[in-house]
């Protein structure tokens, strides 16, 4: 086998990694886990209704800032 | 009428007597609270709240609130609204009554259906909300409203300064660990094949190979992860201490260094593995003291939650509710039962009894009439009166109280931990040898590349992954061995510093003495249905009315009746009417008042009950001694631990309690400032002191201690300002966290005698230049392996008790 092989491994799967340890990274930065429990329970119980109201609510803050003027 | 067929509230789920309940269509409710809620999200849609509330109750609603328009007011937004860069406002509140996932649900729907809120987000852990809205849409009362009408209550906190710094800083030690495990991970299999080929024969590419794989994935180990060292040893040197983080930063750099430079001339061995092992290990050890440490913050917000914002005051002959600053001396300030007084005044009106346990300790409530002055800080447990205000809220005690504890908080002396001493001598010594064994190897003739590898090999067989676990890895396993008895150690850092405790400083009230008055004796004089008299004392809060309640509740078959024309008569006791019988319950003045003929001695608090002027029984109360109060005495004096009673009893009650117990040393009615004194003058003495109190007349001394203990039981403050929490209120638990805290400080000491132990054997080695990189990898992990160990092995012997 030849060196290169190894070498073109070794940097695929560190590549990969590095891949997976940003998205980790970016997840933790994102506030994923500051509250387990209601991680978990976005698991539980989001279901069609709670995912519309999340772009429902998403689309009322842009309107919001559009419009807004700070007093 | 017996009480019976309990059936559930429909919002709540609190169960109730049937008919007690409102019944609204198929549905119960146990109070108007609950049924308006219940409608109201029925109307929004979001009735889906009770499927996901399972078989959880909740706290029915109160609808008792403090005006929310004060929520409006310019002070209150300067205070605690803060303004985001899209100009939009933005508040963090505690939210109270939150029980499960679905009330954060039905709180978060509740509010993002309003207009104009842009984002509510509330944190289940710790029932914080952080609103961010538009100003111009909506206001902060309307939310604060609209989270009230669905039966929770909200109160702001201000976020600032601590709070957000140490969720910040444990937020970054998150991802500086993730990146340094997910590289030592990576270069540890990579290492094992460098290993199997330093004895097996490898080609010189295939090492440079692997050396480049293992350069990459240590770099951002050392200069992103391990950035904390580098920081904490630039402010070393800039204030001329050698710790740690000097020996981690430059062990780590010049190992690096020379890993690159022999890379680069492809000979010899490159030590990559090395780098990334001790910083991630250190790094682990270093996460671990910041998790233990306590977030003071807290504490300042419950305080602020104890002081209602408003009192009401009488002005133009109407009652009007005005803001704490804004009442001036002079004003008449209302008073209703169970309300908390806020101002040092007289009274102008009415009379009743007053706890002023808080500030005395003393147990007993006090009767206070017209010109007799009420003072802040202390409760009206069943007084109605009207007082003049004699001072300005700042002035007051109760504010005077807070600002003490402010200073004593900042005050309190910090005993410098044993590891920090020993790792800055550890430290200094290890740079000192490793240039000393540079120095000799190159100038006995060798090549400055060897002499530079024996000299690095120095530092990096030192450094110190066992010395920074030895500490944390102890105290976790004591903190966890605590918190499994119910002794709750805020911070880590507290057992070290307990186990050095000269002087135990115990308060009476409530932490030798159960803090309730009990029945000791029963006089029965006449034939009567105890239900009756149980019935009479339940809606009392009196503490001897409580006593009796204690009492009668151990016979299991106790009911209760409804009594008609119940009133509670200032400090004298309770009357009411049961089939057309007057019943009376309480201390000699209503009984004599009532023109009964009594005679009857006693030293013990004394409870009379009458129906229809005719005695029937006679209860005798005493607050009792916990039953291991000599015990705890006894051993603890054997430990040569000096132990000093303080309370705000007077003397004859001290005597009594302090010879009963076996304290040979006590002092008597002291009062909150008395006591801080009092340790002050112990620390004046260099004593070490633990204090251990229940109440709000102890906080000042439980701030000012080394160590403040307090009973599960106490007062939120006093909770607060603690270092340690006996969940159980017993006193073996405080011989326990004695123990506990001396346990774990002997583990401290052999942790860090295994971890100089190894250091004495490898640096030796290290300086002859035997140490090859496989004995130094493998001695590394076994030597931190012993460390912890050595620490589970404590907790094993524990849990066998």
């Amino acid at each position: 086998m030849d060196n290169w092989v190894i070498g073109m491994m070794l940097s695929a799967s560190i590549f990969l990694g590095a891949i997976a340890l940003f998205a980790f990274l970016w997840a933790i930065k994102n506030g994923q886990f500051d509250d387990q429990e209601k991680f978990l329970n976005g698991a539980k119980f989001d279901g069609v209704d709670e995912l519309n109201d999340a772009i429902r609510q998403e689309k009322k803050k842009e309107e919001l800032k559009k419009n807004y003027k700070p007093e | 009428m017996k009480l019976s067929n309990k059936i559930s509230c429909t919002h709540c789920h609190l169960e109730f007597n049937e008919n007690v309940m409102i019944r609204d269509g198929e549905n119960y409710f146990c109070c108007n609270g609950c049924q308006g809620v219940y409608h109201l999200l029925s109307d929004e849609g979001l009735d889906s709240f009770y499927d996901k509330l399972g078989n959880n109750t909740l706290t029915a609603p109160t609808g008792q609130y403090e005006d929310s328009s004060n929520f409006n007011s310019p002070a209150f937004y300067d205070k605690f609204v803060k303004t985001d860069n899209d100009g939009f406002n933005n508040v963090s509140l505690i939210i109270e009554g939150i029980h499960c996932s679905a009330c954060v649900w039905l709180n978060e729907k509740a509010l993002h259906k309003m207009d104009g809120i842009i984002e509510a987000s509330i944190n289940f852990t710790n029932n914080k909300a952080v609103i961010t809205w538009a100003d111009n849409v909506v206001k902060l009362s309307q939310i604060i409203d609209m989270i009230r009408a669905i039966g929770y209550n909200a109160f702001p906190y201000d976020a600032s300064v601590q709070e957000v710094h140490a969720n910040k800083e444990r937020k970054d030690y998150y991802l500086r660990m993730s990146v340094a495990i997910f590289a030592t991970m990576n270069v540890m299999w990579i290492a094992v094949a460098q290993y199997a080929g330093y004895f097996s024969g490898m080609t010189q590419d295939m090492k440079t190979i692997l050396n480049i794989a293992e350069g990459t994935l240590a770099t951002p180990v050392l200069f992103y992860s391990g950035w904390i060292f580098f920081r904490g040893a630039y402010y070393g040197i800039k204030t001329k201490i050698v710790n740690m983080d000097i020996l981690v930063a430059t062990g780590a750099l010049l190992t690096y260094l020379y890993s690159i430079y022999i890379t680069v001339i492809e000979q010899g061995e490159a030590y990559f593995d090395s780098v990334t092992m001790i910083i991630t290990f250190v790094l682990v050890g270093k996460f671990l003291e910041v998790l233990s440490k306590k977030n003071a913050a807290d504490a300042l917000d419950i305080i602020g939650k104890n002081i209602p914002s408003e009192v009401n005051i009488i002005k133009d002959k109407k009652i009007i509710s005005c803001k704490l600053a804004d009442v001036v001396v002079g004003d008449v300030i209302v008073i209703a039962t169970g309300e908390k007084i806020l101002f040092d005044g007289e009274i102008i009106k009415g009379s009743g009894t007053f706890d002023e346990s808080s500030l005395t300790g003393e147990s007993e409530p006090i009767y206070k009439n017209i010109s007799d002055n009420v003072v802040s800080g202390t409760s009206s447990i069943d007084a109605d009166i009207h007082y003049k205000a004699i001072k300005d809220f700042e002035h007051s005690t109760l504010s005077n109280l807070v600002s003490l504890l402010e200073t004593a908080i900042i005050k309190k002396p910090k005993i410098e931990q044993m590891a920090n001493k020993l790792s800055e001598y550890f430290s200094s010594t290890i740079l000192a040898l490793s240039l000393i064994t540079f120095l000799t190897w190159y100038f006995f003739g060798d090549s400055f590349e060897i002499a530079f590898m024996i000299g690095i090999s120095v530092i990096v067989i030192a450094c110190p992954c066992a010395l920074a676990l030895a500490t944390p890895v102890a105290t976790l396993v004591g903190l966890s061995l605590g918190a499994k008895r119910g002794i709750l150690f805020k911070e880590a850092a507290q057992l070290e510093t307990m186990a050095k405790i000269d002087t135990l400083v115990l308060d009476k009230t409530g932490t030798i003495t159960v803090g309730k008055p009990e029945v000791i004796k029963e006089n029965i004089y006449g034939d009567f249905d105890k239900n009756i008299l149980y019935s009479l004392v339940k809606s009392s809060n009196h503490p001897v009315a409580k006593g009796i309640e204690k009492y009668l509740k151990e016979d299991e078959n106790i009911d209760e009746y409804i009594l008609d024309s119940y009133t509670q008569i200032p400090a004298s006791g309770i009357s009411a009417i049961y089939k057309n019988k007057t019943l009376l319950g309480g201390n000699l003045k209503l009984i004599l008042d009532n023109g009964i003929d009594v005679k009857f001695e006693s030293e013990n608090t004394i409870f009379y009950f009458s129906i229809d002027n005719k005695l029937v029984a006679i209860y005798e109360l005493r607050d009792n001694i916990k039953s291991n109060a000599n015990e705890l005495v006894l051993n603890l004096s054997e430990k040569n631990i000096e132990i000093i009673m303080l309370t705000g009893d007077n003397e004859k009650i001290a005597s009594r309690v302090a010879s009963e117990v076996g304290i040979v040393k006590y002092k008597s009615n002291q009062t909150p400032e008395d006591k801080s004194n009092y340790i002050e003058k112990l620390h004046a003495e260099n004593k070490t002191v633990v204090m251990v109190g229940d109440g709000v007349n102890d906080i000042l001394a439980l701030a000012q201690a080394d160590i403040g203990i307090v009973m599960g039981s106490g007062s939120d403050i006093a909770v607060d300002v603690s270092d340690v929490i006996l969940l159980d209120d017993s006193l073996s638990s405080l011989e326990d966290a004695f123990k506990i805290s001396r346990t774990t400080f002997g583990l401290i000491k052999q942790n860090l005698g295994i971890s100089l132990v190894y250091n004495a054997i490898t640096i030796p080695l290290a300086m002859f230049g035997y140490v090859i990189p496989l004995v130094a990898a493998i001695s590394m992990s076994v030597s931190s392996l012993l460390v912890v160990g050595n620490s589970m092995r404590i907790r094993y012997k524990w849990n066998k008790k």
